[in-house]
C-alpha cells in the first residue's frame, strides 16, 4: 500500500516527516518498506505546446520544435519523434535542473541552436508515478495540462510516500482511512475522517434495477447505484495526482472515482456501462464453457468454480477479479451501475490464482474486505459524482445476507501483565483503547468489554487485544526477565549425539562437510538411489530440482564435479542427511526419511615438498571409515559387490559391499571406467552407508584394558598365495592358527612383480605374540610359527618366501 | 735414553698441534704408548738400567706420559667440540620451509551455527526435537492456525507433493508435533532444529534453507520471558554487548507476535550498510503460542501459556561469518568451505 504524506495530511495533522512517521509505524507493526519522494530532483521543468515542427536539415533523426512555454516560444532539437503539433510536453530551458544535477544549458545541433529540451518521463524519474503516456518518447501530458505551469507543481510531485508491507492480519490499513486511524491511534491524535468512514449508510430512491445473489456463501452483499447524465472527462489534477502517488493510473472521471474511493475506503468498486447490461445483474458460479473477454482485452474460459457476475446474456464481470470489455465505461457512456459488493476471500484468491489474474479488487478481497462499508463507499462515490459534476445518482438497490455481527471481546486486566510480564495499571490500558478509539465499558472489576470497531477484523480473541495493548504502548516497555518456570537439563538424544560425534570423526579423517539440496533430477536420482521411488514435486523449482533424492550421491556428485570444473581437483568430501523413501507412489502417507552418510574422495593429499602424495584411493577411504567404524565401535565387513545395481556404476574390480552385523549398511566403490568423465570427474571413490544401522549397533562406551608388563615377541613372515587370495582371509586364518599368544597380526607389505610367480603376489605379514602372565620363549614362538606357516601353506598353496 | 724422552715430548706435543681429527689423534696416541710405541718401547728398555736408575726413569716417563695423556685429553675435548659444531652446521635445516601437513576437514559453516545454536539451549534445558522435512498440509498449516485459504499461506511459497503432503515451509510442526506427544505433561522445553523450503531463489533466498525453532510451554510463561530468553541467545551468539529490540509482527500461530531485531554488531548500532544504517538487525520471529495452536497440541489454553521463535539459520550464518550472497552457503566450493 503505498499512503502519500499529502493525502494522509488531509486525514490527520502530522508534524513528523516521512522517515519519523516510518519509524513510528514500524515500531507499531505496521512496517514501512520504502519512503520516497516523488520527485527524483528536477527543477523548472515547464508545460510548454508545440507550435511547430520541422525537420532538421542537416540531420534526418533530428526534429525541430517550436514550444511555447508560456512566457516564451523556445526552438528545440530533439531526437524524438512521438510529439504532435499541439501537444503538451515538459520542457526544461536553460537553468532547469534534471534528476542527478544536470543543469540545462543551450546547445548547438549541427548548426541549429536548441534552448532546452523536451523531456521524457524517464529523464524525469516519474515513471513510478503512473503516468505512462510517453507513446514511447517525449512525455505527452494531457491537453488541459496549463502551459506555463511548472511540472512539479502540475503533478503535486512534492509529496512524500510510504510503502507499508501489510502482515496480512492487517487489511484494514489497505484504505487510506483506516491508515489514518492507525497513524493517530501510535502518536495519540485523533483522525478526521469522513461520516461514511464511520459506517453511515446514505439513501436513495429504490432502482428498478433487479440484482439477485444464487450463492449467498460466496458472496456476502451486492450493492448497485445507478447513475444517470453521466458527463465522461478526466478527473481533476488534484484527484489524478493523488492516484499517481498511490501508483494507480488516472483514467477518466468515472473509473478514477471507483479507485480513489477503494483507496480511501478499502471497497473495491466497479463501474458497469448501465446501457451495455440487459435484464437482472445476479451473482452466480459460471457454466461450464461460459467464457468472458476481461477489461484487459484477454479471453478467459470460466469453470464452475468461478463466481461471475452475469446479466441476462451472460458472464459481464469475474466476481472480485475483474470486469468484462463489453461492459466497459467508455466515452460515450451515459448511464452507469456502480458496484459495491463483497465476495468471499478464498473464493477470489482461488479463481485469481487459476486465470493467473491478479488486481487491485482481487488483492483486497483475498486480504480481506470490510463488508459493513459496501454501501457506505457508494455514499462517497455519489458525494464525488456530484462534487465532479461527473453523473447524477439517482436509485440504488441491494441483495445482502447476514453480515458478520459486531464482536465485543472482554479483556482481564490481571490477564495482561500476566501473560506480557508487564505491570500496566488500568488507566494505561484504557487509554491504549481511546487511542485506537474503541468504545469500552467496565463490565466487572478488571474486566473491560471491547467494542470491535467492523473494519478491525483482525481481532477475535482477549489476546488479540492483549498484542494491540502491547504494540500501542511499545514492545519496548515489555520488561526482560528469565522463566520461573520448572527446572530441565538439556541434552542431546544418543542418537543426536551420535551424528555429532560422526561428524566429528569424519572431519578429524580430514573429511570436508557439504549441504545439498534435498531435490535433485530424476534421471541422476534413479541412477544412484531407488529406480522409480522418487517422490516427485508438483511445484519444482526447476525441473532439475524435482525430485527428493533417494541418495545423497547426486548431490555430492554434483558438487566434486563443480569443484572439479574449478581445479579443486583434491577432494574429500561428506555429507550427513536424509533421504526419501515413500511406501507407495503417490504418496498416501508420509514417507520414511532415512539419514544417510555419503561421501567422496579423489586426487590426493596435496602436493609437499616434505612428504609424498597419498592418494585419496579406495584404501585411503576404506581407512577413514575403518578409522570411524572403531570410534563407533563397530565392525565393518567388505564383501565383493554381487548386486546388479552397482553393474556400469562401480568398478567391479575395485567395490565392495559393507556389512555390519551381517546387515547391509552401504558400499564404498570407485566410479566405473570413463562414468567419471562423463560427471566430469577424475577417478573419484564414493561411498554411502545407512546412519540408522551404523547408530543401531554402535556403542561409545569405552572400557580401558589395561596392558600386559612382559615383553612381546615380534615375527614377520612373507608367503606367496595365488592373487586371487584375498588378504583378509589369510590373516584371519593366521590369527586362529596362531593360538591365544596371538594378539596382533597386520598385513605390511603387498608385493607382485619381478621374482613373483605370474598370477601370485607375495604378502608380509607381522605377528605379535604376547603373554600376560609370562616371558615368552623365543622357541615357543617359534613352534607356533611353524604352524602358522604349515597351516597356511596347505590352505592356500602359499608359498614361504624366505 | 734420558736424552730421548723430553725429545718424544717435545715431538709428540709439536704433533699434536697438527692433529685435526679424533682419527688422527687416536693414530698418535698409538705411535706413542701404543704397543709398539716409541714410549712405550722406552719403557721396555728400562730392564737394561741399573736398578737403583730405575725407579727415578721411571718416575721421568711417567710423567711424561701424564702431560701428554693431558694434551690430548684437552686436544680430544677441543677436536670433538669442533666435530660437534660442524655437525651442526651441516644439519642446519631452512626453517622457514613450510611444516608437514595432516589432514583436517572442516565443518560446513551452517551445520556449525546450527551446533552453536543447539548448545546454547541446550546449556539453558532446553531438549532438541527433530520432525519430518515432508509434512502434511495439517502440521504444517492448519495445526498452526492457517486453515486452507488463509491469506498468510501466500506468506510462504510452499512445494507441494499431493494436495495434503508438502515439503515443510517451517520448522514450527516440530511444535504441534512434540505438544502431542509429551502433553499434559510439562513443561514442553525444546528446540528443532532442520531443513524447510519455500519456492523461491535469489541471493536472499535459498529453496532450501535452515531454521531452529523454540518452544516453552508452562505454567506462566510470560512475554517477558521471551525477550530474557532471546537476550541471552542474542549475546551468547553475537557478543555480551548485544541489545534487543522487539517489534509487532503477525504469525497466525502467536499472539502477540513480534520479529527481533539485534544490535549490529558491526558497527554496534552506529548505522552502517549491513544495517542498512539503523543500528538494528532483523534475526528471528517470535511471539506468545496462540492459544487455537496450545489447544490443538492438546494443553488447556487457560491453564498454560508458552512462547515460540524461529530463528533463521543461514541468516545468523551470513552476520557471523561476513557472507554476503546467501548462494554461497550451497555452492560447497572447497576454497569457501575449507574456512570454517
Ligand atoms: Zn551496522
Amino acid at each position: 500500500m503505498r499512503v502519500s504524506m499529502k493525502w494522509l495530511r488531509e486525514y490527520i495533522g502530522i508534524n513528523l516527516g516521512a522517515e519519523e512517521l516510518a519509524e513510528v509505524l514500524t515500531k507499531g507493526g505496521i512496517e514501512v518498506e520504502g519512503v520516497e519522494y516523488l520527485n527524483k530532483g528536477f527543477k523548472d521543468v515547464y508545460i510548454g505546446e508545440v507550435k511547430e515542427i520541422t525537420s532538421h536539415p542537416q540531420a534526418d533523426n533530428l526534429q525541430i520544435c517550436t514550444v511555447d512555454t508560456g512566457s516564451q516560444e523556445v526552438t528545440l532539437v530533439s531526437g524524438a519523434t512521438n510529439m504532435l503539433l499541439g501537444d503538451r510536453v515538459p520542457v526544461a530551458v536553460p537553468g532547469t535542473i534534471l534528476p542527478g544535477g544536470k543543469v540545462i544549458e543551450p546547445a548547438e545541433f549541427r548548426g541549429v541552436l536548441s534552448q532546452g529540451m523536451l523531456c521524457s518521463d524517464k529523464e524525469l524519474e516519474i515513471e513510478g508515478v503512473g503516468l505512462d503516456r510517453s507513446r514511447g518518447g517525449i512525455l505527452i501530458l494531457n491537453s488541459d495540462a496549463p502551459v506555463g505551469t511548472r511540472l512539479e507543481d502540475y503533478l503535486g510531485l512534492d509529496d512524500w510516500v510510504l510503502e507499508l508491507e501489510l502482515y496480512p492480519n492487517r487489511p484494514d490499513c489497505l484504505a487510506m482511512v483506516n491508515v489514518a486511524r492507525e497513524v493517530g491511534t501510535l502518536l495519540g491524535i485523533r483522525p478526521k475522517v469522513s461520516k461514511w468512514a464511520q459506517g453511515e449508510t446514505p439513501t436513495w430512491p429504490q432502482a428498478q434495477q433487479k440484482v439477485e445473489i444464487d450463492n449467498p456463501d460466496l458472496s456476502l452483499r451486492y450493492a448497485a447505484l445507478l447513475v444517470d447524465n453521466v458527463k465522461i472527462m478526466p478527473s481533476p489534477l488534484w484527484m489524478q495526482n493523488k492516484l499517481r502517488a498511490a501508483g494507480v493510473r488516472p483514467i477518466n472521471n468515472i473509473v478514477d472515482i471507483t479507485n480513489y474511493c477503494m483507496l480511501e475506503m478499502g471497497q473495491p468498486l466497479h463501474a458497469f456501462d448501465r446501457d451495455k447490461l440487459t435484464g437482472t445483474v445476479r451473482v452466480r458460479l459460471a457454466k461450464e464453457n461460459e467464457q468472458i473477454v476481461t477489461l484487459d482485452g484477454m479471453e478467459r474460459k470460466l469453470d464452475p468454480d468461478t463466481l461471475v457476475i452475469t446479466d441476462d446474456n451472460g458472464p459481464v464481470a469475474i466476481a472480485g477479479v475483474m470486469g468484462g470489455l463489453d461492459s466497459e465505461v467508455t466515452e460515450t457512456t451515459q448511464r452507469i451501475l456502480f458496484e459495491s459488493a463483497h465476495f468471499l476471500g478464498s473464493s477470489v484468491r482461488r479463481t485469481s490464482r487459476r486465470l493467473g489474474l491478479r488486481s487491485e479488487a482481487s488483492n483486497r478481497f483475498e486480504k480481506g474486505v470490510n463488508p459493513h462499508w459496501a454501501v457506505s463507499t457508494l455514499g462517497r462515490v455519489a458525494e464525488l459524482l456530484v462534487e465532479l459534476r461527473a453523473g447524477e445518482p439517482v436509485s440504488f438497490t441491494e441483495k445482502v445476507n447476514n453480515l458478520p455481527e459486531a464482536i465485543t471481546i472482554d479483556v482481564y486486566l490481571p490477564k495482561v501483565n500476566y501473560i506480557l510480564g508487564t505491570d500496566y495499571t488500568e488507566q494505561e490500558v484504557r487509554k491504549v483503547f481511546d487511542n485506537l478509539d474503541f468504545s469500552y465499558k467496565e463490565k466487572s472489576l478488571g474486566v473491560l468489554a471491547v467494542e470491535i470497531p467492523s473494519y478491525r477484523q483482525d481481532l477475535k480473541i482477549e489476546e488479540d487485544l492483549i498484542e494491540e495493548i502491547a504494540r500501542v504502548i511499545g514492545y519496548d516497555r515489555i520488561p526482560t526477565t528469565l522463566a520461573h518456570g520448572s527446572q530441565t537439563q538439556g541434552r542431546r538424544t544418543p542418537e543426536q549425539a551420535f551424528r555429532i560425534k560422526l561428524r566429528r570423526s569424519l572431519i578429524g579423517a580430514g573429511m570436508n562437510e557439504v549441504l545439498s539440496y534435498s531435490f535433485v533430477k530424476k534421471e541422476i536420482d534413479e541412477i544412484w538411489g531407488s529406480k522409480g521411488g522418487g517422490i516427485a514435486l508438483l511445484n519444482p523449482l526447476r525441473e532439475e530440482l524435482g525430485t527428493m533424492r533417494t541418495s545423497l550421491l547426486p548431490g555430492l556428485l554434483e558438487i566434486a564435479a563443480r569443484n572439479t570444473s574449478r581445479r579443486n581437483t583434491d577432494l574429500l568430501l561428506f555429507e550427513i542427511g536424509n533421504v526419501y523413501l515413500p511406501k507407495e507412489l503417490p504418496l498416501r502417507e508420509l514417507p520414511e526419511e532415512i539419514s544417510k552418510i555419503a561421501g567422496i574422495a579423489q586426487g590426493g593429499s596435496k602436493r609437499h615438498w616434505h612428504i609424498p602424495q597419498v592418494k585419496h584411493d579406495f584404501f585411503y577411504v576404506k581407512g577413514i571409515l575403518t578409522e570411524i567404524a572403531k570410534e563407533s565401535g563397530v565392525e565393518l565387513e567388505y564383501r565383493r559387490t554381487s548386486n546388479k545395481k552397482y553393474d556400469e556404476l562401480l568398478h567391479p574390480g575395485r567395490s565392495a559391499e559393507i556389512f555390519l552385523n551381517d546387515e547391509y549398511l552401504g558400499f564404498i566403490g570407485e566410479i566405473y571406467p570413463q562414468l567419471d568423465a562423463e560427471l566430469g570427474l577424475q577417478r573419484p571413490i564414493i561411498f554411502e552407508l545407512d546412519f540408522a544401522l551404523m547408530f543401531k549397533h554402535s556403542s561409545l562406551e569405552i572400557i580401558a584394558k589395561s596392558y600386559p608388563r612382559f615383553p612381546a615377541i615380534q615375527r614377520d613372515l612373507a608367503v606367496v598365495v595365488p592373487e586371487e587370495i584375498p588378504a583378509e582371509g589369510i590373516k584371519k586364518r593366521v590369527y586362529e592358527l596362531g593360538g591365544d599368544l596371538l594378539k596382533e597380526v597386520e598385513i605390511f607389505d603387498v608385493y607382485q612383480g619381478e621374482s613373483i610367480p605370474a598370477g601370485h603376489k607375495s604378502l608380509a605379514l607381522t605377528m605379535r605374540y604376547q603373554s600376560g602372565e609370562r616371558t615368552l620363549k623365543d622357541e615357543e614362538v617359534n613352534t607356533f610359527n611353524s604352524n602358522i606357516l604349515a597351516g597356511i601353506q596347505q590352505e592356500f598353496k602359499a608359498e614361504w618366501r624366505k | 735414553m734420558r736424552e730421548e724422552i723430553p725429545k718424544i715430548k717435545e715431538e709428540t706435543l709439536s704433533e699434536l698441534q697438527k692433529v685435526s681429527s679424533i682419527e688422527e689423534l687416536q693414530e698418535l696416541k698409538v705411535r706413542v704408548m701404543g704397543k709398539k710405541g716409541s714410549l712405550t718401547s722406552l719403557l721396555k728398555q728400562m730392564g737394561s738400567l741399573k736398578p737403583e736408575e730405575r725407579p727415578q726413569m721411571g718416575q721421568i716417563i711417567n710423567d711424561v706420559r701424564n702431560d701428554l695423556e693431558e694434551a690430548w685429553e684437552e686436544k680430544k675435548i677441543i677436536l670433538e667440540k669442533e666435530a660437534l659444531n660442524r655437525r651442526l652446521d651441516q644439519e642446519r635445516i631452512d626453517i622457514s620451509l613450510p611444516g608437514t601437513p595432516f589432514p583436517r576437514g572442516h565443518q560446513h559453516p551452517l551445520s556449525k551455527v546450527i551446533e552453536e545454536i543447539e548448545d546454547i539451549f541446550l546449556g539453558m534445558g532446553f531438549m532438541i526435537a527433530e520432525g519430518p522435512e515432508i509434512e502434511t498440509d495439517y502440521y504444517n498449516f492448519e495445526a498452526l492456525n492457517l486453515p486452507k485459504d488463509h491469506p498468510a499461506r501466500d506468506m510462504q511459497d510452499t512445494f507441494f507433493i499431493t494436495e495434503d503432503i508438502l515439503l515443510r515451509t517451517q520448522t514450527s510442526p516440530v511444535q504441534v508435533r512434540t505438544m502431542e506427544k509429551i502433553a499434559p505433561q510439562l513443561p514442553v522445553k525444546i528446540i528443532a532444529p532442520g531443513k524447510v523450503f519455500r519456492n523461491d531463489d535469489d541471493a536472499t533466498h535459498s529453496p532450501m534453507f535452515h531454521q531452529v525453532e523454540g518452544l516453552l510451554v508452562d505454567k506462566g510463561v510470560r512475554m517477558s520471558d521471551l525477550k530474557g530468553l532471546l537476550l541471552y541467545f542474542s549475546r551468547q551468539m553475537f557478543g555480551e554487548s548485544r541489545e534487543i529490540r522487539l517489534r509487532p509482527s503477525f504469525f497466525p500461530f502467536t499472539e502477540p507476535s513480534a520479529e527481533v531485531d539485534v544490535s549490529c554488531m558491526l558497527c554496534g548500532g552506529n548505522g552502517c550498510r549491513i544495517c542498512k544504517y539503523t543500528g538494528w538487525i532483523e534475526i528471528l520471529g517470535s511471539g506468545m503460542v496462540h492459544p487455537r495452536v496450545l489447544e490443538m497440541g492438546g494443553y488447556n489454553p487457560k491453564e498454560v501459556t508458552g512462547f515460540a521463535f524461529g530463528i533463521g539459520v543461514e541468516r545468523i550464518a551470513m552476520l557471523k561469518y561476513g557472507i554476503e550472497d546467501m548462494r554461497l552457503l550451497f555452492d560447497n566450493d572447497l576454497r569457501f568451505l575449507e574456512q570454517f
